[in-house]
């Protein structure tokens, strides 16, 4: 008892230091949700009484136009939203998969060919063919632009997760524990699933929530790659209305009359409504790999 | 075993290497054949043109800049394609790309790959028709014109077609629209009304000042701006300097064509006195004090809280306006009617390198140009669906229209003149727009572009140099006694003299061709 708290208190910070973290982060914390509840404020407000009176946290003239008129403006939305939330979960799987199995090959130290494997993955880092070649592989070799794989294939295999994964494998998977498993009779597939796959899960857990946000945010594939309307993703279309608004508030040289077409496009708070429906699930994704992360910190600190 | 493996895995690089190398290197090749294509057609097929049986079908991928791909695209592309299949056998695959980042990623990679597709929206805002035009995104369709666009040729005019050429040759099909602009005010017109305004004594630049310092009176305590003049969207365009680069490069010749002689228009006796004005004005808060720091021009327009502010305008612009932004604008002309390479390169359709079947989509113009029927369709969608005829050339948008189909960009399709009013506009619209494209004087460097090539660094210092400056002296935030010398010194030490030099060579060897 009386050890245990000796080893918290040799463990914890000063108060006074602990008082300062404490302050400093709730303040950070602050910074960052506030913009957020602006955002949600100002998505529930009245256009009008944002035009003539600002923003305001507390709408001043409550009103649900806003959201009324994204799911009215048709399936364009709702199926964008469909979309993103397919591709964010295809794609995360296919991916984690498929870097997690290079990794784990090239972190074997019996593999013969790692180091020109882990060269060819590492030299994407360092180089690469600039954007009209790497237009060219997708649209004139793989043929997948205007197609969902094009949200899919560029994003499967990211060399700096490989890195991570690699070490991750060599550092948290012991030799012995290959090589018992070896002994016992399990073939590679096996011994890569139901041995390796659970020791890495707090490894798997962090690239999965980079993947799944890199899906999720994904707005420079579709711009690029994507050309039916119909396949354009959440992300992309709020990329594309606010850089429109934004293009068309400022370009004195567009010939007709811009404010015309400005009219036509989304208000100020069915833009704030579309933000927040983009963070909707995502948020959820946090909680549910958290608990990766924490026992991925603990397995390292015990072993020590 | 080792060494055989390792051999095989290079030459595999090898291979790839090669495939690349070949890839790029068919591109070439299919761009020069099809350009010898284009030329051996241009030289045969004055039969095929006419019988149009004779034409193999084909598809027309066209892109166009807009608000994005409309609901009902394709429902109108099938009424468009049943219309010009029997013609020229061809079907529109039209797509609307969104303004800004979105058409010039997509376009920009597109032409920079080669990627096949016929038919382009260009201008000089976007997919930049002078910079993509010299470098071969787009065919010289000068040869092409007489054969299969004459009707085109003849309706556009030599004034446009020359505006429009860069070195000679016509790279694009300019939209047949108002192809002038002026400078002047646009007054909110129930303010006006309601301080007992008359705007018809305004003539000049300084007229208005009496009118903002009533507004400022009885309206600055509500946030009315008596002048909107904001970074970019300022006053300064009035002077209407016929700018060598762009607005953010001095070096320019006078609008008024008084001489071909390039001035840096940031330091001329005009731009001084403008400033001078503009200070005076913002010292006694009739431009908001802020201002410098603003460039969104729009959403206080549309609040009611701008009265006057500087606008490029043209017959009905503030009807236009007054539909579009709600509130009542009435315009008042200061300067008249000029037409220059802006207007001309405003709005144009190009054809690409890249496409196969360049003359079909150059007839394909030239019926869109032409035929009312086929402009209509494209503009306004179906009608009974997407609109409802008043009469023969009026028409009004239907709700279906402004869900489904509303590109409500008539200034990028075709002919103008051959498309319907809305209910709300000046019936005599397209007459008001004829009798002022004939009244605007064309400039005498008409059709001139600037190579920016040789002095690129300096222009881009020189580009630098304005942002720091320029806001402070167009918003009258800055005193042009104090700020002015400041900004030429600088100017000239970023090498102002040899880009202003360079320019003056290139107009004067422009005017020895010509």
């Amino acid at each position: 008892m009386s050890r245990n708290d000796s080893l918290e208190t040799m463990n914890s910070v000063s108060p006074f230091w602990n008082g300062l973290f404490n302050i400093l982060f709730t303040i950070y914390s602050i910074v960052c949700i506030v913009p957020l509840l602006l955002v949600v404020g100002v998505s529930f407000s009245d256009e009008k009484s944002i035009i003539t009176g600002g923003y305001n946290f507390i709408p001043k003239v409550f009103s649900l136009e806003a959201y009324k008129w994204v799911f009215k403006s048709g399936d364009t939305i709702v199926r964008a939203y469909g979309l993103s939330i397919m591709i964010t979960i295809v794609g995360t799987l296919c991916s984690v998969a498929i870097i997690s199995m290079f990794s784990y090959v090239i972190s074997r130290k019996d593999f013969k060919y790692r180091n020109v494997f882990s060269f060819i993955v590492f030299f994407t880092m360092i180089l690469n063919g600039g954007m009209v070649p790497w237009y060219m592989v997708y649209t004139n070799l793989l043929h997948i632009n205007n197609t969902l794989l094009a949200y899919i294939v560029p994003s499967l295999v990211n060399a700096w997760y490989v890195m991570i994964m690699r070490t991750f494998f060599q550092t948290n998977v012991p030799d012995s524990i290959i090589e018992s498993a070896r002994i016992d009779g399990a073939g590679e597939f096996r011994t890569f699933l139901k041995i390796v796959m659970p020791l890495a899960k707090p490894g798997l857990a962090t690239i999965a929530l980079f993947q799944t946000l890199g899906f999720w945010n994904e707005w420079y594939l579709p711009l690029m790659l994507i050309e039916d309307s119909k396949l354009y993703n959440l992300q992309y279309i709020l990329y594309k209305t606010l850089n429109a608004i934004q293009y068309l508030s400022q370009a004195s040289n567009v010939s007709g009359g811009t404010a015309e077409i400005l009219a036509k496009l989304p208000s100020e708070t069915a833009r704030m409504a579309m933000c927040v429906l983009a963070i909707g699930p995502i948020i959820l994704a946090y909680p549910f790999f958290q608990k990766y992360f924490i026992k991925g910190l603990t397995v390292g600190a015990v072993k020590g | 075993m080792y060494k055989a493996k390792k051999l095989i895995s290079l030459f595999l690089v090898i291979g790839m290497a090669i495939t690349m190398v070949a890839g790029c290197g068919s591109k070439d090749n299919a761009a020069t054949s099809s350009v010898a294509a284009t030329s051996s057609v241009v030289a045969t097929s004055s039969v095929a043109a006419e019988t149009t049986k004779a034409l193999d079908p084909v598809e027309l991928k066209w892109y166009v800049i807009g608000n994005g791909q409309p609901k009902d695209m394709d429902a109108v592309l099938g009424k468009v394609n049943e219309w010009l299949q029997p013609k020229i056998n061809a079907t529109l695959k039209l797509n609307v790309f969104t303004w800004g980042d979105d058409y010039e990623q997509k376009m920009g990679a597109k032409v920079a790959s080669g990627e096949e597709y016929d038919i382009a929206f260009t201008a000089n805002w976007a997919l930049n028709y002078l910079q993509n035009a010299p470098k071969g995104a787009f065919v010289d369709l000068t040869p092409m014109l007489d054969q299969y666009a004459p009707k085109t040729k003849a309706l556009l005019g030599d004034k446009v077609i020359k505006g429009a050429s860069i070195n000679g040759k016509l790279f694009a099909i300019p939209t047949n629209k108002e192809m002038a602009h002026n400078w002047g005010f646009l007054i909110n017109k129930d303010m006006a009304a309601k301080y007992a305004i008359d705007v018809t004594t305004i003539k000049k630049f300084d007229d208005i000042e009496p009118y903002l310092k009533i507004i400022k009176e009885k309206e600055g305590a509500n946030g009315v701006e008596p002048f909107q003049s904001v970074v970019g969207e300022s006053a300064y365009r009035l002077l209407d300097f016929e700018k060598m680069v762009d607005d953010n490069v001095p070096g320019a010749i006078y609008g008024d064509g008084r001489d071909t002689k390039v001035v840096n228009d940031f330091d001329t006796p005009e731009a001084k006195a403008l400033f001078t004005t503009l200070n005076k004005w913002s010292k006694a808060g009739y431009i908001r004090k802020d201002a410098d720091t603003i460039t969104d021009f729009s959403s206080n327009r549309k609040a009611g809280k701008v009265f006057s502010a500087m606008a490029s305008l043209k017959p009905g612009k503030d009807a236009e306006e007054s539909v579009s932004s709600g509130i009542n604008w009435v315009q008042v002309d200061l300067t008249p009617a000029r037409a220059t390479t802006r207007e001309m390169t405003g709005s144009m359709q190009a054809i690409s390198t890249s496409s196969k079947n360049p003359e079909r989509a150059l007839m394909f113009l030239e019926l869109f140009n032409t035929e009312p029927e086929l402009c209509n369709i494209i503009n306004y969608g179906i009608e009974g669906t997407h609109y409802k005829k008043i009469n023969d050339t009026t028409i009004e948008i239907t709700q279906a229209g402004k869900d489904g189909y509303a590109p409500g960009t008539q200034w990028m399709f075709g002919n103008q003149f051959n498309t319907y009013l809305y209910s709300t506009e000046d019936p005599k619209k397209w007459e008001k727009f004829k009798t002022y494209n004939d009244s605007s004087v064309a400039s005498p460097i008409i059709g001139f572009t600037f190579d920016t090539e040789s002095v690129k660094t300096k222009v881009a210092a020189l580009t630098g140099i304005k942002k720091q400056f320029m806001p402070g002296l167009e918003t009258g935030k800055a005193d042009p006694a104090v700020a002015l010398p400041k900004f030429t010194e600088k100017l000239k030490a970023a090498g102002l003299d040899e880009v202003i030099v360079e320019m003056q060579k290139q107009v004067d060897t422009f005017l020895a061709t010509k």
